[in-house]
């Protein structure tokens, strides 16, 4: 990560703006036994509580990074109900990295988000669709199945 | 060129996402 991803300057440029960067050795205790690390790298998005909403373990290549990253943002969004938020940067992954490996969790949690936020299904439906139409085989269609018998 | 301002403590890193109404990046890394 540190000779390839992170000196990417659009890496570098998203993570000083929308991230506080911390490192720590994979052996740093006592945070590396809470988070149970058993590889690096490990790559965890924590909210301002420490607590844990996203993770990547293995390297992740600098066109891959900024979906990644902004899909943990979103789901630490996401989890504590905060939907305008966590949608905003789930439009980003899904307009602007359609071909990211994040794109398809991303459609399916805008799915999610859409709809518990207004309580109305055709954003799961539209998830669905999008997901067949567009990454079928991927294991988020597979999940967002259930949704194409909504109305 | 700019790099990453990696932070290497974690209570400094949970105060700033505070105060900055940001997430946290965690990295656990090997240094080799």
């Amino acid at each position: 990560m540190g000779a390839v991803t992170y000196p990417d300057g659009k890496v570098t440029e998203f993570v000083n703006g929308r991230i506080v960067p911390l490192q720590l050795k994979f052996d740093a205790q006592p945070y590396a036994g809470n988070f149970n690390v058993k590889w690096t790298p490990t790559l965890v998005t924590l909210d301002e509580l420490g607590k844990e909403h996203h993770r990547i373990v293995g390297f992740v290549p600098p066109e891959e990074f900024i979906p990644a990253m902004l899909l943990g943002i979103a789901k630490a969004n996401f989890d504590y109900d905060r939907f305008a938020e966590a949608l905003a940067d789930l439009e980003v992954v899904v307009r602007d990295y359609p071909k990211s490996k994040a794109a398809p969790e991303a459609i399916f949690l805008r799915g999610v988000a859409g709809y518990k936020s207004t309580h109305d299904p055709k954003p799961l439906k539209a998830a669905y669709e999008k997901l067949q139409a567009e990454y079928p085989g991927n294991e988020w269609t597979d999940r967002a199945q259930p949704y194409r018998l909504l109305p | 060129m700019a790099e990453i301002g990696w932070l290497n403590d974690m209570n400094e890193a949970l105060a700033r996402a505070k105060a900055e109404k940001k997430p946290v990046l965690l990295d656990f890394f090997n240094p080799g």
